[in-house]
């Protein structure tokens, strides 16, 4: 069951002449954990934006073409009706804090609060939600006195307790430290394991090698390639549009033109490459002789 | 002209002490990256180096500057620095105007300045905007036009505070390429990262700090194979680092080159 | 829970555990009869305010704040009036030109009577109140919730602004700007220093407008509160005995006059 929908999608922000996305097909599955990878400017956070409703009834601009998300379509139903069900976490884990609220515990309520959740169901929830992500000992704590893995917790916390449908998520570790980047990546990895709809905007193409169910290069505007993890990330083609990959499919693609590595198929990860590169044959011990 | 530390110590108004008696020299011309977890002290060494803190015990000297001599504006015109967060410094109508602002500050003559900045803007592919607001640039050529606001500046040290932050790959790329140049016009370039594989592939040497003090200080190869020692600062390995020793080679590789070089030479016996 | 932009002393005392409407409502009961009500009025009733004061049990943080701000200011303010005032026939001494009159210093003392109570019966509210439960209390009354989050985040996030105006300092002054010499250089400082921050605001904003839009800001239906801000019946009789206090100092005042 297609829980994303996306036919023909063009979009323009307002006061540009270029389309931020162009011609857009796309269909995710209940369930799917898809990233979404493309240099600075190719629209994944337009992408993003539109998945969560933001595009085009926050940013306003020309959107055609057919967007459905979790039952709703973009041309009927208002925002506030499209954050109940599709949650929005970005890079910036300060901006995300809302200010209203001085502690943790507050802050993560403040969603249920404005859609009018009864005071003892927020409490069980945010308990719960808390859990989930691991922050349950931050709850006293003021969200401004935290680390960034920490900020960008709560914030992906404070949207998860809304229970949506989907999350959306536009480069969430981009502006962290490793340790941040690991917690981030850990509260990801127990969504998605739960069996929650992902679509991740994202550099790290180490991460998405290991986790992603799919991923989606973005070029331009465009959908450049839609497949396995395995099937996007050792292509060409991005090679050639200059996407960021992985040193494990870098060297090995080098090495096979040095005959250096035997497998068809290029490594994506660590486990990968270390298999593979075990195969180039090198002499053994003994026989040293004339090839 | 080099930089000397000797035994600086720093502990801020709040009475947190960051840095515990750090001692070392910085050659001219030297690539450093410094790696280390959040709260090691990696900024706050830094920003001794132009003044922007001075030592609570302990000497730093740029060249033969002691930096508690000068003011920020006197050392600028040997450390250039540029910040993590571009937005924070750009505020004029055009990129020209915004690259100009660190020259002009010096006292270059306008010749030089007009010079300086338009070698600034071509290492920095700009060029072709030097007319356009910054702000009407997206955030990857207003990383560009920080850097070239540095470079304009023409110090012999410049330091960048984890430029790749945020950043595409494409963009990465640039970044290694001007720091190529700036290697190749026999700059010290100084960096903290946290990528590590941007670090293996860029600087010689890598300093690695945890809580005030130099965990690791030496040739990259040498310090990105200490695996151990790197955990304890929340730093992992570069990736063909690991692979490298995954596949058990003697000595540890961080490039490309290295690590097919290395490959063949066991392939060849 | 560090508020360092607010007033709130966090403590356990009578005037914590009253609604903030009813502290709202003293500071009103203060204020309207100290303006309107007969002249003698206004200094006795620095009387109540040190109760409340005691009561609040923020007698150090409130003198400390009286010794910074309120009693400068309305020392200064004492001198003007009685010195510039040209009201008055009593003399009592010359300043140079000018005479100081009897009058004139009766009607600046009122003025600054007025002043203190007005500046200590809010001072009382903000000690005592925490100022997230303050905007929630309102806001459950009726206050527009955007008001309340101007508030809420303003005292927030101005820390954090005043963080980002030193990062921004740091970054010119290390482009060569010269923030310590003459005074014509630190003039031409300015827009290098605010520009970023101004530019840098804006971008932050409307990433802030959108992740509150996500966690349902601009939702229609009716808001709930996760923190009960208890309204109790001492709360009530104590607001309706200060309404009378006030319709009384009103009614006194007419009835003399």
């Amino acid at each position: 069951m297609a829980i994303v929908t996306l036919e023909n999608v063009t979009y323009k922000y307002p006061l540009t002449e270029t389309p931020a996305l162009q011609n857009i097909n796309l269909q995710v599955e209940e369930g799917e954990f898809v990233a979404v990878i493309g240099p600075n400017g190719a629209g994944k956070s337009t992408l993003c934006y539109t998945l969560a409703g933001f595009v085009p009834h926050f940013f306003k601009g020309e959107l055609t073409g057919r967007v459905e998300v979790a039952g709703m379509e973009s041309s009927e139903s208002a925002l506030h009706e499209w954050v109940l069900n599709v949650g929005l976490a970005f890079q910036n884990p300060f901006n995300q804090i809302s200010g209203a609220k001085y502690t943790v515990f507050e802050e993560i309520a403040f969603g249920l609060e404005n859609i009018g959740v009864p005071r003892e169901e927020m409490k069980v929830r945010v308990e719960e939600a808390m859990k989930l992500t691991g922050i349950s000992d931050l709850a006293d704590r003021s969200p401004y006195s935290l680390s960034g893995g920490q900020q960008q917790r709560v914030a992906l916390t404070s949207i998860l307790v809304m229970q949506p449908k989907v999350l959306v998520l536009d480069e969430p570790t981009s502006q962290l430290d490793p340790i941040g980047t690991r917690e981030v990546f850990g509260v990801i990895r127990t969504m998605t394991e739960r069996g929650m709809t992902v679509v991740m905007a994202e550099h790290k193409v180490e991460w998405i090698a290991n986790f992603a169910d799919r991923v989606i290069a973005l070029y331009e505007g465009q959908i450049l390639l839609d497949g396995t993890p395995r099937k996007v990330l050792t292509s060409d083609l991005l090679k050639e549009k200059g996407f960021g990959i992985s040193r494990y499919t870098s060297v090995a693609r080098k090495a096979k033109t040095l005959g250096l590595w035997t497998r068809e198929q290029l490594p994506i990860t660590l486990e990968e490459a270390a298999e593979g590169f075990a195969l180039t044959p090198h002499p053994s011990p003994e026989g040293r002789g004339e090839s | 002209m080099n930089i000397t530390i000797s035994n600086l110590h720093f502990t801020y108004p709040n009475g947190v002490q960051a840095l515990h008696g750090i001692s070392l020299t910085i050659q001219a011309g030297e690539q450093v990256g410094i790696v280390g977890q959040n709260g090691a002290g990696k900024t706050t060494l830094v920003r001794h180096l132009n003044g922007l803190l001075q030592p609570t015990a302990g000497e730093v000297k740029i060249g033969d500057w002691d930096t508690r001599k000068y003011s920020v504006a006197k050392l600028a015109s040997r450390v250039g620095y540029v910040f993590q967060n571009a937005d924070d410094q750009l505020f004029s109508r055009d990129v020209q105007t915004e690259v100009a602002f660190g020259p002009k500050n010096l006292g270059y003559p306008k010749e030089q300045v007009e010079a300086l900045v338009s070698e600034a803007l071509t290492l920095t592919e700009l060029s072709e905007k030097r007319e356009t607001n910054p702000y009407d640039l997206s955030p990857t050529w207003r990383k560009m036009v920080a850097i070239a606001s540095v470079i304009a500046m023409n110090t012999p040290i410049i330091i960048f505070d984890e430029p790749t932050t945020g950043q595409d790959a494409a963009n990465i790329a640039r970044i290694a390429n001007v720091i190529r140049v700036l290697r190749e016009r026999r700059k010290t370039v100084i960096t903290i990262t946290h990528d590590i594989d941007f670090c293996a592939e860029n600087f010689e040497r890598v300093i690695a700090m945890a809580q005030g003090r130099i965990l690791l200080d030496g040739n990259a190869n040498e310090v990105l194979g200490q695996e151990d020692i790197l955990a304890t600062t929340y730093v992992d390995p570069p990736q063909l680092t690991r692979l490298g020793k995954r596949l058990g080679f003697e000595q540890t590789v961080r490039t490309e080159e290295e690590f097919l070089a290395a490959l063949s030479q066991r392939t060849l016996g | 829970m560090s508020l360092d932009r607010s007033f709130f002393v966090p403590l356990e005392s009578p005037l914590h555990r009253l609604n903030p409407l009813t502290k709202l409502t003293f500071a009103f009961a203060m204020i309207i009869p100290a303006f309107l009500s007969v002249p003698r009025l206004a200094p006795a009733l620095v009387i109540p305010i040190f109760i409340a004061v005691f009561a609040g049990k923020v007698q150090k943080q409130y003198l400390n704040l009286s010794l910074k701000l309120i009693l400068p200011a309305i020392l200064f303010m004492f001198v003007m009036q009685s010195v510039f005032l040209p009201i008055g026939e009593t003399v009592i001494f010359q300043l140079g030109r000018f005479d100081v009159t009897q009058e004139a210093m009766q009607t600046a003392f009122l003025t600054i009577s007025r002043i203190f109570v007005m500046v200590s019966s809010f001072a009382i509210l903000l000690l005592t109140t925490h100022p997230g439960e303050l905007m929630s209390d309102l806001t459950r009354r009726g206050l527009p919730p955007q008001f309340a989050y101007v508030i809420n985040s303003t005292l927030q996030i101005l820390p954090q602004m005043q963080a980002k105006a030193q990062t921004i300092l740091s970054a010119q002054r290390s482009r060569g700007l010269d923030t310590e010499s003459t005074f014509l250089k630190r003039v031409g400082a300015v827009v290098p220093l605010v520009g970023p921050l101004v530019f840098g605001s804006l971008v932050e904003v409307e990433e802030r407008a959108i992740a509150i839009e996500a966690r349902g800001f601009t939702s229609t239906r009716p808001k709930t509160f996760l923190r009960d801000v208890p309204d109790t019946r001492t709360d009530k009789i104590i607001r309706w005995l200060l309404l009378v206090f006030v319709i009384l100092s009103l009614g006194g005042r007419i009835w003399l006059s």
